[in-house]
């Protein structure tokens, strides 16, 4: 298993949200602002690299009828850990994600991985799952996001970027972001539930689009250089 | 002892163990962060004081409990300024815990969102820091106790999609105005 | 009290619908909604344990956990007390009502990972309710589920016959109607008792 098969498997190939389409839940609820997004999304990354680690550290002394048990007091762990520094250094991110940060729990990427790769693989090979599977989770979470919060309000980086004084970026969500057209005119039911599931529709559509495309390129490609092959064998 | 107990023994020992282990180390994060938590709220809580009503000291008051039971504390502003009146009321996700200030003429000088867990985007515009937030809670101040929502005949703008917390944030400024005049 | 009462399972079920406004329990919602007698199924053991579990974790929170200083452990507690409840239900309806685990038996173990389940009890204790609060928003926001779950296996079963682009196939398409029908239910956000 190498690191760049990993790294497009969880961006690209084996996307927890787009193609593995688990963890669904706070993919569509948090994605309002780009502040909630990232800091989900980083937060599901740190959670799950850590899980993997330990879990793939531990496997050969877990006895199999109650792994899943396991799985779940580490997994609980971690969340809480991070819960509890996010409660005390990033208050503002902590009230606004609430109830999804201690969610994680039962977020179906962390066991899902732990039971599907870390069982088998090494701890370092397992880092870097957690870390790419991680960080296809934030990609799609910052789409979503951009997305909706263009669409919804006009507005790029909400609560991550300010600048009434010069760029810069914010880590308490006060930033006002960018505003690129009056928010007025943005269409509002964007930021309703509605909005999450339309956008997660049409993202999950536009990567099966794609993949089947460049599925087909391949196979056309296969069948020409087969083709030729053959073509090669006559002539000889 | 046959082995099944003896397996079970075990598998109870080991996931007791993983327990204890765990339970330990969020015991030593969560006296480490403990402090800081604490310090995070309360800071939050003076700060929404003086936004609402700016004074160095604010003195608890005695009120009537039972009559108001969603307000928590109401304190006067040392300067004379006023009351602020802390209340916990139910929005449209949870509850909601918002700070008024009270001025003589019992009239609002602003209000404060502290906690919420209203739907982010919605609801929780009406704690933001962002325009939408601010617009919407400066039409609070002036008012009085016949405050209301437009819909309602008063002239309070709900936030887009969120009229069940514009509507309790605006009970609750009433009713916040209501236990400083019951005070006399 | 019985306004309150009334208030919250109102908002459990319409306004405040687990799936279609807070986003609790997508993941079987999904999955599960395939066939309308699944889903009753699914939303039937949905609100079975949800009832149990915001009841009994109310107990461990008050007397135990809050107590003992130990509020920081409240997650870790929680998906423990869940994960082996819904064992202890599975094993007990398997012996005692075996007609009712045919009929929820294979869905009681996908609730321990449903974030609805979880959900319910971390806003119970997050917005104050006492016991009887509590029991009635887990069993409400249980049919809120089934009720979501039910309706959307119908649309569902439409959309089978549908004819849409190729690459929308599966949960895209779910997903999509699933926004129109949490659309129908911002309906009932202007609703209110008192």
């Amino acid at each position: 298993m190498n690191i760049k098969k990993q790294f497009q498997e969880g961006l690209i190939t084996n996307n927890p949200v787009l193609v593995q389409q688990i963890g669904m839940c706070a993919t569509m609820a948090i994605t309002t602002t780009l502040f909630n997004g990232v800091g989900m999304g980083l937060s599901v990354l740190i959670i799950l690299t850590c899980c993997n680690v330990v879990v793939s550290a531990i496997r050969k002394i877990i006895p199999d009828e109650i792994r899943l048990a396991i799985f779940v007091v580490v997994i609980a762990g971690f969340v809480t850990i991070v819960d509890l520094l996010l409660q005390a250094y990033i208050p503002a991110l902590s009230a606004a994600l609430g109830v999804f940060i201690p969610l994680i729990v039962v977020n179906c990427i962390i066991i899902g991985r732990a039971e599907a790769f870390c069982q088998k693989n090494t701890v370092s090979a397992s880092f870097f799952d957690g870390i790419f599977q991680g960080l296809g989770y934030t990609c799609v979470l910052i789409l979503m996001c951009v997305f909706r919060e263009f669409v919804g309000s006009g507005r790029f980086g909400g609560g991550l970027i300010d600048i009434t004084n010069g760029f810069r970026f914010t880590l308490d969500g006060t930033g006002s972001g960018i505003q690129i057209f009056p928010s007025e005119y943005g269409a509002g039911i964007m930021n309703l539930p509605f909005g999450g599931f339309i956008t997660l529709g049409l993202l999950i559509a536009v990567m099966q689009y794609a993949l089947k495309k460049s599925a087909k390129k391949k196979a056309l490609a296969e069948r020409a250089a087969a083709e030729a092959a053959a073509d090669k064998e006559e002539d000889e | 002892m046959n082995s099944d107990t003896k397996k079970i023994l075990k598998l109870t020992f080991i996931l007791f163990l993983i327990c204890a282990i765990t339970a330990g180390i969020l015991g030593v994060v969560n006296e480490v962060t403990k402090d800081r938590i604490y310090m995070q709220k309360n800071a939050k809580t003076i700060e929404a004081y003086s936004v609402v009503l700016a004074s160095d000291r604010y003195d608890e008051v005695e009120f009537d409990k039972a009559a108001f039971p969603t307000v928590d504390v109401v304190s006067k502003a040392d300067n004379g300024a006023g009351y602020v009146v802390q209340s916990t009321f139910s929005g449209a996700q949870g509850s909601i815990t918002m700070v008024v200030g009270v001025d003589n003429d019992y009239k609002c000088t602003g209000i404060s969102i502290i906690e919420h867990s209203e739907t982010s985007g919605l609801g929780a515009n009406a704690a933001s820091t962002a325009e939408v937030g601010v617009k919407f809670r400066e039409q609070f101040v002036g008012q009085g106790e016949d405050i209301a929502l437009s819909k309602a005949g008063g002239s309070i703008e709900a936030l887009t999609g969120a009229t069940i917390t514009s509507n309790a944030v605006t009970e609750a400024t009433a009713t916040s105005i209501a236990v400083v005049k019951s005070l006399g | 009290m019985l306004t309150n009462i009334l208030a919250i399972s109102l908002g459990a079920i319409l306004t405040n619908n687990f799936i279609f406004s807070q986003f609790l329990g997508c993941c079987p919602f999904l999955g599960c909604s395939s066939k309308v007698d699944t889903a009753a199924g699914m939303g039937l053991a949905v609100v079975f344990v949800m009832g149990l579990a915001s009841a009994i974790c109310w107990v461990i929170d008050t007397y135990i956990l809050i107590p003992l200083g130990l509020a920081f452990l409240e997650t870790l507690a929680f998906i423990l007390v869940i994960a082996s409840l819904v064992q202890f239900v599975e094993m007990f309806l398997k012996k005692s009502v075996p007609s009712l685990y045919s009929a929820l038996g294979i869905y009681l173990p996908l609730i321990t990972t449903n974030c609805a389940v979880l959900g319910v009890v971390l806003l119970n204790v997050q917005n104050n309710y006492n016991f009887i609060e509590s029991v009635v928003y887990g069993v409400t926001g249980g049919l809120g589920f089934m009720l979501a779950i039910v309706l959307f296996a119908s649309v569902r079963e439409r959309i089978e016959f549908a004819d849409y682009p190729e690459c929308f196939e599966g949960f895209s398409i779910c997903l999509i109607s699933a926004g129109l029908v949490a659309l129908a239910f911002m309906g009932f956000s202007g609703m209110k008792i008192f």
